[in-house]
């Protein structure tokens, strides 16, 4: 083996020899930054920074407005001045008013907000430039509370466990199905799965773009897909050492990949509805209960042809479903826009490789393989249940 | 101001940036202006002890917790202009103006790169008396080329229109000051709305040959910045520092004659105005003719003036600004303290 032969050639020298060229570009650095601006000098001038401010959060108290900002350039930022609704208001500041690169602070204004009014809020650099946040109705921010908590579960669970249990129950006539339909039934799993990998990608992308670029580019978004792609193969290997994973083994993986996608789901409910940006209304909870039933279906097509107790599709279920809880905790109650672009993209990353297992069974096991109209046709017929269920929740 | 683009998905992240689903966002849009009708008891309920902080409201933007820039008389060679002179035949006024490019301090920590005459926004307060001859050096310090336009009655080459100065030129204007009147003067180079809104104008007082009434004479020039460069201003002032007069009120005596001489040099917006409160005033536009209309309110175009005259009845502070509510409260606003 590969490994083998290199450990034999091994020699003590070579990690010395790996640190060299780190020392020297370390030396290079140091140069380039004590050169100050000389070198910039050489070739022009910089452009004077944007001096804009990052507003990440605004939150609404009774009598009360704190705007979270940061500041997303090298250079530091002074706050001089805060608006509300184009007027100078007094403010006071919780943290630095001179913010380092990436560093925030809260600013504390005393205002008297009109409830379900649109409003703006403005933070003006020493430099004059203004940062406006436009807040498209104000809503007291909630707090955390026991009720709160509850309902937050509640919502999850609706939306997430409660749907894809309801799809399960699609598994007494899968049974019945022949061979060929059930093959039609897992491309169709993997057609959803499709669906909401590239949902997540282009969430996850979005989001990302939003970042300030200090906070990292498009490859934070590779980090995240590879991290849960790589990881989730590990997994589909020691759940099944023979090579393709099937049955509960399979069913397990897809519950997994709907399940980081829920977590996502949970999540952007959550924020939204914490902000006041979000009504959560009978219509949109019915949305996603009909948009997320046909992912109970793709967990129950792996078992189809094997024995499994009603614990173990409890526990796909929960899988699936409860990390939906989990995000609207997280959404609810916190605010990272880094870990956003993570999850999501790590739902991405999830989603896709269960699209390659399921794939891989379906080659072997589905008469005609991957090539059949019922395969073909399953995988169309999952993407576009998947898109016109989508228009409910949208 | 930079406004952000208000997009769905902004809508989510921007505010809640740990995560959206965009199929949500829609929703997020149509629902948001019922949100927040559903809790309006609990917020009633909770936010009176939040009104008797009294951090809002006019109260918080007076003296020492008004936003302003500098010491009490920092703004008296704007304010106070210099004594009017009475007639005297063949008399030469000389004054020196230089354009200098520096930074102003405009409010509390922000700074406006401005081109200024002498060094300040407004420049300094140039005064004749009709029939005097007005000779005025003009040094460009600046970065860029520019000019001095009187308002008034005087030769083409005296205009400030085609003798432009480059840097580091001088020229010097000279002419006979007339009408009596308030004037103004700017910068006439082209682009002529950057040169002036960077800070190139100032006031500029023809007294008449018979002299009005003594009075306490005050000048105010009206203005805004753009500090954002998108074409609106974010401060408006009189005299240049935003909030000053709120922070450092003006002190006159009850029953003495005041005279402001109010001239509105705000870029960008088309009218500016003034506003006096718990007194009425003469006011005669252009400080020309005999028509004087008795307001509290008077509106002007950028480059109208006038000649405002009041004697206050009461003693006690008494607030002035524009009437636009936004320009007050972004820096135009200031007081009178009344005192026997």
């Amino acid at each position: 083996m590969e490994a083998g032969s290199a450990a034999a050639r091994w020699r003590p020298g070579w990690r010395v020899w790996a640190v060299v060229p780190v020392l020297l570009l370390t030396l290079a650095v140091g140069a380039v930054v004590t050169s100050g601006s000389s070198l910039v000098d050489l070739v022009g001038t910089n452009p004077p920074p944007a001096d804009e401010f990052d507003i990440r959060r605004v939150r609404f108290e009774p009598g009360e407005i704190r705007i979270t900002v940061r500041n997303p350039q090298p250079d530091d930022l002074t706050i001089a001045s805060v608006t509300v609704d184009d007027a100078i208001v007094p403010y006071s500041l919780d943290g630095p008013g001179t913010l380092g690169r990436l560093r925030s602070s809260d600013i504390v204004v005393p205002f008297d907000w009109v409830e379900g009014d649109p409003i703006s809020v403005g933070v003006t650099s020493s430099t004059g430039i203004q940062t406006v946040e436009e807040i498209p109705a104000a809503v007291e921010t909630p707090t955390p509370s026991v009720g709160g908590f509850f309902g937050y579960a509640l919502i999850g669970a609706l939306v997430g466990i409660l749907p894809v249990a309801l799809g399960l129950l699609w598994l007494p006539a899968l049974r019945q199905a022949g061979p060929a339909w059930l093959a039609a039934f897992m491309a169709l799993t993997a057609g959803l799965l499709a669906f909401l990998g590239v949902e997540a990608l282009s969430e996850a992308f979005e989001l990302q773009a939003a970042l300030p670029s200090a906070l990292g580019g498009s490859g934070l978004v590779l980090l995240g897909v590879a991290l849960s792609f790589l990881g989730m193969t590990a997994l589909a290997g020691r759940l099944n050492r023979s090579g393709t994973a099937t049955g509960l083994a399979l069913a397990l993986l897809v519950a997994i990949g709907i399940g980081v996608h829920n977590l996502g789901e949970g999540l952007a409910i959550g924020a939204s509805f914490a902000v006041g940006e979000l009504q959560l209304g009978t219509f949109l909870i019915v949305g996603f209960m009909i948009h997320n039933v046909t992912e109970g279906l793709g967990i129950a097509a792996p078992v189809a042809r094997s024995r499994v107790t009603i614990l173990a599709l409890a526990g796909l279920a929960l899988v699936a479903g409860a990390p939906a809880i989990l995000g609207a905790w997280i959404g609810g109650y916190t605010s990272s826009d880094v870990l956003g672009v993570l999850f999501f993209a790590i739902a991405a990353g999830a989603a896709f490789q269960v699209v390659v297992e399921v794939g891989r069974y379906v080659a072997r096991k589905a008469p005609g393989g991957l090539t059949s109209g019922y395969a073909l046709g399953g995988f169309l017929v999952g993407v576009a249940a998947m898109y016109v269920t989508g228009l409910l929740a949208g | 101001m930079t406004k952000r683009r208000l997009t769905r998905r902004r809508l989510l992240a921007g505010a809640a940036p740990l995560a959206a689903a965009p199929l949500l966002g829609k929703l997020a849009l149509d629902g948001s202006a019922r949100a927040g009708a559903h809790d309006h008891s609990s917020h009633a309920s909770r936010s009176p002890a939040s009104h008797l902080t009294g951090a809002g409201g006019h109260a918080a933007m007076i003296g020492d917790e008004a936003p302003a820039v500098g010491g009490p008389n920092d703004l008296d060679a704007l304010l106070l202009p210099p004594r009017a002179l009475p007639a005297r035949p063949g008399r030469v006024r000389e004054y020196t103006l230089t354009a200098i490019d520096t930074e102003l301090e405009i409010a509390p920590g922000v700074f406006f790169p401005a081109w200024t005459y002498n060094g300040t926004i407004p420049g300094p307060i140039v005064r004749a008396t009709e029939g005097d001859t007005l000779r005025v050096r003009f040094v460009n310090a600046g970065s860029h080329p520019h000019t001095i336009h009187f308002h008034g009655i005087h030769p083409a080459n005296m205009d400030g229109v085609f003798e432009v100065v480059e840097s580091g030129g001088e020229l010097t204007y000279e002419f006979e000051a007339r009408p009596a009147g308030f004037h103004l003067y700017h910068c006439h180079a082209t682009p002529l709305k950057k040169h002036i809104h960077k800070g190139l104008y100032g006031a500029f007082i023809i007294d008449p040959a018979t002299p009005r009434p003594p009075a306490r004479e005050l000048v105010m020039v009206m203005n805004g910045y753009d500090t954002d460069g998108d074409g609106e201003n974010n401060f408006y002032t009189v005299n240049g520092r935003s909030f000053y007069y709120a922070r450092y009120p003006i002190r006159v005596r009850r029953s003495e004659l005041v005279r402001i001489y109010l001239a509105n040099l705000t870029e960008f917006d088309l009218v500016n105005s003034f506003h006096l409160h718990g007194e009425f005033f003469r006011y005669q536009p252009t400080g020309t003719g005999d028509t004087w209309e008795y307001t509290d309110t008077v509106m002007q175009c950028q480059g109208q003036r006038g000649v405002l005259e009041i004697e206050f009845n009461h003693t006690g502070r008494f607030m002035f600004h524009a009437h636009q509510s936004e320009f007050a409260e972004l820096g135009w606003m200031g007081f009178f303290e009344v005192v026997d």
